[in-house]
């Protein structure tokens, strides 16, 4: 009985490699075909620089981020709608690299029962750095302006925007997860312009990938970037300082606000522009309290 | 009503002779002239040739003389020719375009100006919009020279609109046009052997069929608007994914090295000023939005970006491919031009 199951064992393992070993050559083959066939200017671009293929050939590594280095936990994310425009708003963290804006795209990807490349609005310098904003655009990054943001949705995009921006993108460590003041609200404005549910999205996780302690005046001069943030790592470490440190995240996507009773005109309406804002703002900020409090433990 | 007047001002310039062959096929155009200081090269059908220069004072005896109801600017220069040089642009472009507009004034039966100007006023900026609206010129400042140089134009037609507002005065801002046989900079930087980008950027870029160029300009001068409309094809293009249609070698330029070669390689290309444009166009890119001359102009464009870039790739001599493409039916629309009706 025992050498029949050991058999059987190593004949299924045996299988096993077999199989894997095909799909591996099947893999190879299919990934070189592409290759050549990019090469030669054959695929495809949208509008705004998106490059499906590009996307899902770097979603390997967002889904092990995603699985294995930050154990992301979703909830909510139905409230995100299956088709139609859509603006998620989030608070903002990560001072290298926008990370949170990646994790919820790519959580729209892995749990949505109608999975769509969610485009994300990014801070104008990004597309002033060599290959971060090649790399941006391809993925879905597109520069933050309320003219991209009217046009993205009239186009029925679910669209990302961090109103937070650089002020809490850049905030030292010890602030984390305190909102910072939402801009003019021109968000707002444009969700009302276009009719666009905003769905509020609470990211925790973010805030501890990228430790900033400080920032270095000196770097950022010769750089040409508004600041170059110092973490225990980096720029100590040079590129090995990019490592994000393995957090646990919780990404909680929040119950849509639907702004399409207001009409178009509305938008110039000053005080309920900012009311709209800070509502979002007290939601998100009440969600990651609790969302905090929920994940415990920041690391372990 | 007996066909609409037509005078083109420039006729010997590419545009201008392009121009004077389409509207020569459409029934509405009653006579069309063509003015310039040289005669065309080309044969120009039923358009009449008077010659005279736009610079000098005569223009404006000439003129209202033709009694035009349409008059075409296609005198404007955007890059240097071989018998162009740069020094003598500005005197063309910004004299030729005075008196042309004072000659104007004094035409009692014109009822519509056109202006071929360029999308390049809006200029290339990380942050930028990714589609231009007609709108947005005003928002963003001038920055580069040859921004000014167009916006000085643009100046001209607006006061020209406000001191004669019976007449509809349309301003066209062209994208950067690519096509086989073109000889313009952008054409000639695609034609050098290794073409020299920016390492790490790469732009969006929409690129204009000259067809379609032509198109919107026969379009404009049957149905004028006013102010200003884009005149850009549907979708973008990255400058790499055009450069492997197109079957090209590139070197990326780090950004130190960049600088000078540019500014050699533009001096080359004979596009003068124009390389400060270039080099922030082949940085940043730019879109324009066309649902203005889509909707009100009502031209409808016979090629998008992918479009004019195959048939470029397609036409153009000398291009070789490192790898075949394994779809040789290319997915180019298969719309024949459809003129604006009127």
């Amino acid at each position: 009985m025992n050498g029949d199951r050991s058999t059987q064992l190593s004949e299924s393992a045996v299988e096993g490699l077999a199989g894997a070993a095909l799909q591996w050559t099947e893999l190879l083959q299919r990934s070189s075909e592409q290759l050549l066939r990019r090469a030669a200017g054959e695929y495809h671009e949208d509008e705004w620089g998106f490059d499906e293929e590009f996307a899902e050939a770097v979603f390997p590594v967002f889904e092990f981020l995603y699985r294995v280095w930050w154990r992301v936990k979703v909830s909510g994310v139905t409230n995100v709608p299956g088709h139609g425009r859509a603006l998620l708003v989030s608070n903002h963290a990560g001072s290298i690299l926008p990370f949170d804006a990646v994790m919820i795209a790519t959580a729209i990807q892995k749990e949505h029962p109608l999975p769509r490349w969610a485009k994300a609005m990014v801070l104008n310098w990004a597309f002033d750095l060599p290959f971060v904003s090649y790399v941006m655009r391809r993925i879905g990054g597109i520069p933050a302006n309320p003219a991209n943001l009217t046009r993205l949705l009239e186009q029925d995009h679910p669209v990302m925007v961090f109103p937070e921006g650089a002020k809490g993108f850049g905030k030292p460590f010890s602030e984390r997860y305190r909102l910072q003041r939402f801009g003019r609200g021109g968000f707002v404005e444009v969700a009302l312009e276009t009719g666009a549910p905003i769905v509020p999205v609470a990211v925790v996780g973010s805030e501890e990938i990228y430790p900033k302690l400080g920032e270095s005046p000196l770097l950022a001069r010769a750089v040409g970037a508004p600041y170059v943030p110092v973490t225990p790592t980096f720029p100590l470490l040079g590129p090995l300082g990019l490592l994000p440190l393995p957090s646990r995240w919780r990404i909680e996507f929040l119950e849509p606000i639907d702004l399409s009773g207001y009409g178009p005109g509305s938008s110039e309406d000053r005080s309920l522009v900012f009311d709209i804002s800070e509502q979002v703002r007290d939601t998100i900020q009440d969600a990651l309290y609790k969302g905090l409090v929920e994940r415990g433990p920041a690391f372990l | 009503m007996a066909g609409k007047r037509v005078v083109i001002a420039g006729v010997a310039t590419r545009w201008g002779t392009d121009l004077a062959r389409a509207l020569a096929r459409r029934s509405e155009v009653g006579e069309i002239f063509g003015i310039d200081s040289t005669p065309p090269d080309a044969d120009l059908g039923r358009t009449e040739f008077v010659e005279a220069d736009i610079r000098n004072p005569v223009i404006s005896r000439i003129l209202p003389g033709l009694e035009p109801d349409v008059v075409i600017h296609c005198g404007i220069l955007w890059y240097p020719d071989k018998d162009r040089p740069s020094r003598a642009l500005h005197d063309i472009n910004v004299i030729g375009t005075l008196q042309l507009l004072a000659a104007c004034e004094k035409t009692p039966s014109l009822k519509a100006l056109v202006g071929r100007g360029s999308a390049a006023i809006y200029g290339s900026a990380p942050g930028a919009p990714c589609f231009f609206t007609e709108d947005m010129s005003r928002h963003n400042p001038l920055r580069t020279r040859f921004q000014r140089d167009i916006g000085e134009l643009e100046g001209y037609f607006d006061n020209f609109a406000r001191r004669r507002p019976e007449v509809t005065c349309c301003m066209l801002r062209f994208q950067v046009e690519v096509g086989p046989g073109l000889d313009d900079p952008f054409t000639r930087y695609l034609g050098l052997p290794v073409v020299p980008t920016l390492m790490g950027f790469d732009p969006r870029l929409q690129l204009l069929h000259p067809a379609d160029a032509t198109g919107a300009l026969a379009a404009a001068t049957l149905n004028p608007v006013r102010g200003a409309v884009n005149v850009a094809p549907d979708g973008a293009i990255s400058l790499s994914r055009l450069l492997r249609l197109t079957g090209k070698t590139s070197i990326g330029l780090p950004p130190l090295l960049a600088g000078q070669a540019f500014k050699r390689i533009g001096r080359q290309l004979a596009a003068a000023d124009m390389y400060r444009d270039a080099e922030l166009l082949i940085r940043y890119g730019r879109g324009c939005d066309n649902r203005r001359l889509r909707e009100e102009v009502g031209y409808e464009l016979a090629f998008d970006v992918e479009g004019a870039v195959r048939d470029f790739a397609s036409k153009s001599s000398g291009v070789q491919r490192l790898f075949p493409s394994p779809h040789p039916g290319s997915p180019v629309r298969a719309k024949s031009p459809v003129r604006a009706q009127s």
